[in-house]
């Protein structure tokens, strides 16, 4: 195993950086910022968690509890669906609190997502925010400098670099003994994640999942202790390897992922929600009014009905043809709403995509992506609640309308304007309100999750391929 | 004092290093980029905005086209209404990006539309903008710290230190030109830029100064703190790297520590309504209506619209087949029942905000962050000034309805002209047909 030489310097180090302010502070303050980043945001999550599944039974319960009425007014009624964190989010709440995570549903219209919680961080939380992902990915690498930049410069400085080569250790003992020391530090950041995942394991995510998650980062930060330590041992000066380690950690942690997300808007650029409404209601005005029976649309719906019940007029129809019209033409409006909402996604994910490819630039993206991807709190993800979202939107509006075709009289219908008497007939029961499913939202099963996120997993293997070989250059290059 | 050939010495010796240009012309690429990405965005937002109104224009002339009630146009006719981007937008995106900057309403109740939001593509927002803002107050100061923490060990590596102090005429006076020398490039390398896009985008001359002002000041704020620590007698002994490392632990406290705190203690003490009990509350009682009896939503109708109360009567021959005065003033009632919600949660956005005003004082590049898009209208309060104007133009829009529902002239589309247009000015005021005002509406 490790030989005697390489513990030795590892322990020499820790007595080190006992020994120095600097680096006990920097410890110190990684770990408790970790665990408090833990704390708040599991009690968040948690919190969110009830108060969304709460609301989604109230929903619920209000829609089933509806006095007898009109199918149609129901239609209106309409329903939500909260969108419930994801176990990981824990860790990782990725887009959370920049979607929102109510949608009213309800006939005719495609709503968007309300109630994002950032308009309520007060911009505070824009750059940094207290969730164990923002210090692992981006916090942990500089505690990581911090604590690691002069290991090897320092004993070149003090000139004790000669002493320890010339009494027997190798160059590689050396650099891999204060390597060592350097994971020994980073996974005091790195405990407390492991715990909480180990944590979420045993609520309700795939093990698998999990256990990559982790070792996701586990690599990223095994990747930043090998630079911080090749960087060391490369440059003569601490302050040089300092000032370089630095801009390494600006360029990779907050640069360069605020850039992939605006080369991503100006190279994709995505028309909003509201045009792609302005196409949608183009594109229907052709299809006409669900509303209006004697729309000229409708008129070829007629005639192909009394043609196959071989009647004179609507009034024989053994169908409520209001309910026929309605049903119709909600297939149709649907069919035009999707292809745009489909569009749309797809604009979005393309860009998500061009932004993840910076992913190549730095390690920091590349494990963005992989621990979103893995905890469902990406881009995906979000756009899977507004498919299953309006499936159910569907499911209960066609429902609606199957039972106003079915069980609500045409000639009632038809007269249910003309006095609240002949409106409180126009009604079917409540019972039928039951055609609402349950909504409970769960993100994509492990292995779709996985797949998408290997492509992450590839770059971040690249950086750990780079970083080897970075290491292995700066030890062929070390001279007292 | 410092003379003019000092600072020349100075800025020889500056400019020697390669690594300084090096800075100098990244904090310059990146400013310029960061301008440049946020001024595409701006005009691209603009361009949006063109394009909507006319195609808003094109919809509800259709819609209008084949409609014969005012009920009917009323339940229809959508209306865009938007807050376009001011000319400082495109260095500071603020909360344009999280707040959405466009929306359409109609009759209905507004609390049942007021939140619907087409803002951008969540995972980029995650991300984060790259901003002009976002270059001056979080890299900045780090560029800073890179550039001033080894002012003297720089020198007393290249044993220059002595000599220099010993050759200049002031010895403190050395020191402060080379500080000098090295911020003011800088801050030129940052605001030229600036300045040139502020000019190509039509700013103002006062904020354009009031802009470079606060970038001025926040790069004497950090050079502030990082020569205070350099200077300080307790950490004269401490290598460079280490007073650098405790100069960016400033950094992370004020910048990352501060701000993640502060809001975990907003958050806690500030009580917010949950913004689904609000929607939830709104749908109950319009859709609650139809199962009352119709008096109970007039009494209370009238009690916010007592004008209209001699005009609630039904009779199909004047209102058309279908009650729609009846309807609107439920969409109306709705609204009421969840304004108290609705407005505690305006109110508990704002208190937040301000709270995050008390928290950015601690904070250097979070003030700086605040400050920027206060000049440039993209701060939290001018998002919400923008839904209180959606909120004026959708009382606008119930005012010119409620004359033509109530009063019921003859259906003709002339009068439609009069409908009331969002402009982005505050006040949206119909042409009025008699002295009738509502004043209760929110």
């Amino acid at each position: 195993m490790m030989s005697n030489t390489i513990k030795t310097i590892c322990a020499e180090q820790w007595r080190y950086w006992l020994r120095t302010k600097v680096a006990t502070t920097v410890l110190i303050l990684g770990s408790v910022l970790t665990l408090a980043a833990l704390v708040v945001n599991a009690f968040h999550i948690e919190e969110a968690a009830h108060a969304r599944e709460n609301l989604q039974h109230e929903a619920e319960e209000r829609f089933l509890s509806q006095p007898d009425k009109h199918p149609h007014r129901m239609v209106h009624y309409g329903h939500y669906v909260f969108r419930t964190p994801t176990p990981l989010s824990v860790i990782e709440p990725g887009v959370d609190t920049y979607t929102g995570n109510a949608i009213f549903l309800e006939g005719h219209r495609q709503n968007s997502a309300m109630f994002a919680e950032q308009r309520q961080s007060a911009g505070l939380t824009r750059f940094s925010s207290l969730t164990p992902s923002f210090l692992a990915l981006v916090l942990a690498p500089l505690f990581i400098i911090l604590i690691g930049y002069g290991s090897v410069s320092r004993e070149r400085e003090a000139g004790t670099l000669t002493l320890l080569l010339t009494q027997g250790a190798s160059r590689w003992q050396l650099v891999l003994g204060k390597l060592v020391a350097l994971m020994l530090a980073s996974s005091i950041f790195l405990l407390p994640l492991l715990l909480a995942c180990l944590y979420v394991a045993f609520s309700n995510e795939s093990a698998l999942v999990v256990t990559l998650f982790c070792l996701g980062y586990a690599l990223y930060f095994l990747l930043w202790a090998v630079v911080v330590t090749a960087c060391s041992t490369l440059f003569e000066k601490s302050s040089a390897s300092f000032t370089v380690l630095i801009v390494i950690w600006m360029s990779a942690c907050i640069l360069l992922p605020r850039m992939g997300s605006s080369v991503a808007t100006s190279v994709e650029p995505s028309i909003g929600k509201l045009e792609a409404d302005f196409k949608v209601e183009e594109k229907l005005r052709n299809l006409g009014d669900g509303h209006d029976v004697n729309d000229p649309a409708f008129v070829k719906l007629k005639q192909e009905l009394l043609d196959k019940y071989n009647v004179n007029s609507v009034d024989d129809l053994p169908v409520n043809f209001r309910g026929i019209v309605a049903q119709y033409s909600e297939q149709r409006q649907a069919v035009v709403i999707n292809e745009f909402a489909e569009s749309r996604m797809q604009e979005e994910l393309a860009q998500a995509r061009i932004a993840r490819q910076f992913g190549w630039l730095s390690p920091t993206v590349a494990l963005r992506s992989f621990s979103t991807l893995l905890a469902g709190t990406s881009i995906e993800t979000h756009h899977r609640f507004l498919r299953e979202a309006e499936i159910l939107r569907m499911q209960f509006v066609q429902g609606l309308n199957k039972v106003h075709v079915e069980k609500l009289d045409y000639k009632l219908d038809m007269n249910r304007n003309s006095s609240e008497e002949a409106a409180d007939k126009a009604v079917v029961e409540a019972s039928n309100w039951a055609v609402l499913s349950e909504f409970s939202f769960q993100p994509e099963a492990p292995m779709a999750r996985l797949s998408s996120a290997a492509m992450y997993c590839l770059q971040l293997l690249l950086w750990v391929g780079v970083a080897a070989l970075l290491l292995k250059l700066a030890v062929r290059r070390l001279n007292p | 004092m410092m003379r003019f050939n000092d600072i020349k010495r100075e800025a020889g010796f500056v400019f020697a290093h390669r690594q300084f240009k090096l800075t100098l012309l990244v904090v310059f690429l990146l400013s310029t980029a960061a301008l440049w990405s946020g001024h595409a965005e701006m005009q691209a937002q603009q361009a949006t905005i063109e394009r909507l109104l006319e195609k808003d224009q094109v919809e509800r002339e259709a819609v209008l086209s084949h409609q014969d009630s005012y009920g009917m146009v009323a339940y229809y006719a959508f209306h865009l209404t938007y807050a376009p981007p001011s000319p400082l937008a495109f260095a500071v995106v603020g909360e344009r990006d999280v707040f959405p900057w466009k929306h359409r309403v109609r009759m209905l109740a507004l609390e049942g539309q007021i939140y619907e939001s087409d803002t951008d593509n969540p995972e980029l927002a995650f991300l984060g903008r790259f901003d002009f803002a976002f270059v001056v107050s979080v890299l900045l100061p780090l560029f800073i710290i890179l550039l001033l923490y080894d002012l003297k060990a720089k020198e007393r590596e290249a044993r220059r230190f002595d000599l220099l102090n010993v050759t200049a005429r002031n010895s403190h006076a050395v020191w402060t030109s080379r500080t000098l020398v090295t911020l003011v490039p800088l801050a030129l390398v940052t605001l030229v830029p600036f300045v040139a896009f502020a000019i190509v985008n039509g700013a103002s001359v006062s904020s354009i100064l009031l802009a470079c002002i606060i970038v001025l000041g926040t790069i004497s704020v950090w050079s502030a703190i990082v020569l205070a620590i350099g200077a300080a007698q307790r950490f004269a002994k401490y290598s460079a790297t280490h007073l650098a490392s405790l100069m960016l632990g400033v950094w992370l406290i004020t910048t990352v520590i501060v701000p993640v705190t502060g809001h975990t203690v907003i958050n806690a003490a500030v009580e917010t309504p949950e913004g689904g009990k609000i929607v939830l509350t709104q749908r109950e009682a319009v859709n609650g209506a139809w199962d009352k009896p119709v008096e109970e939503t007039w009494e209370k109708f009238i009690e916010t619209h007592p004008q209209w109360s001699d005009y609630t009567a039904y009779d199909p021959k004047r209102d058309g087949s279908f009650n729609w005065k009846w309807y609107f003033a439920f969409q109306q009632v709705g609204d009421e029942s969840a304004s108290e919600l609705s407005n505690a949660y305006q109110q508990a956005t704002i208190r937040k905000n301000q709270l995050a005003g008390y928290v950015s004082l601690l904070s250097p590049s979070l003030l700086t962050q605040r400050l920027l898009s206060n000049t440039a209208s993209t701060n939290v309060q001018s998002m919400i000034d923008y839904e209180n104007k959606v909120r004026a133009f959708h009382a606008s829009l119930r005012e010119f309805y409620y004359q033509q529902l109530f009063a019921a002239p003859e259906f003709s589309e002339s009068s439609l002209k009069r409908l009331p247009q969002f402009t982005t000015s505050s006040q949206f005021t119909t042409t009025p047909m008699n002295t009738q005002e509502n004043t209760n509406e929110k």
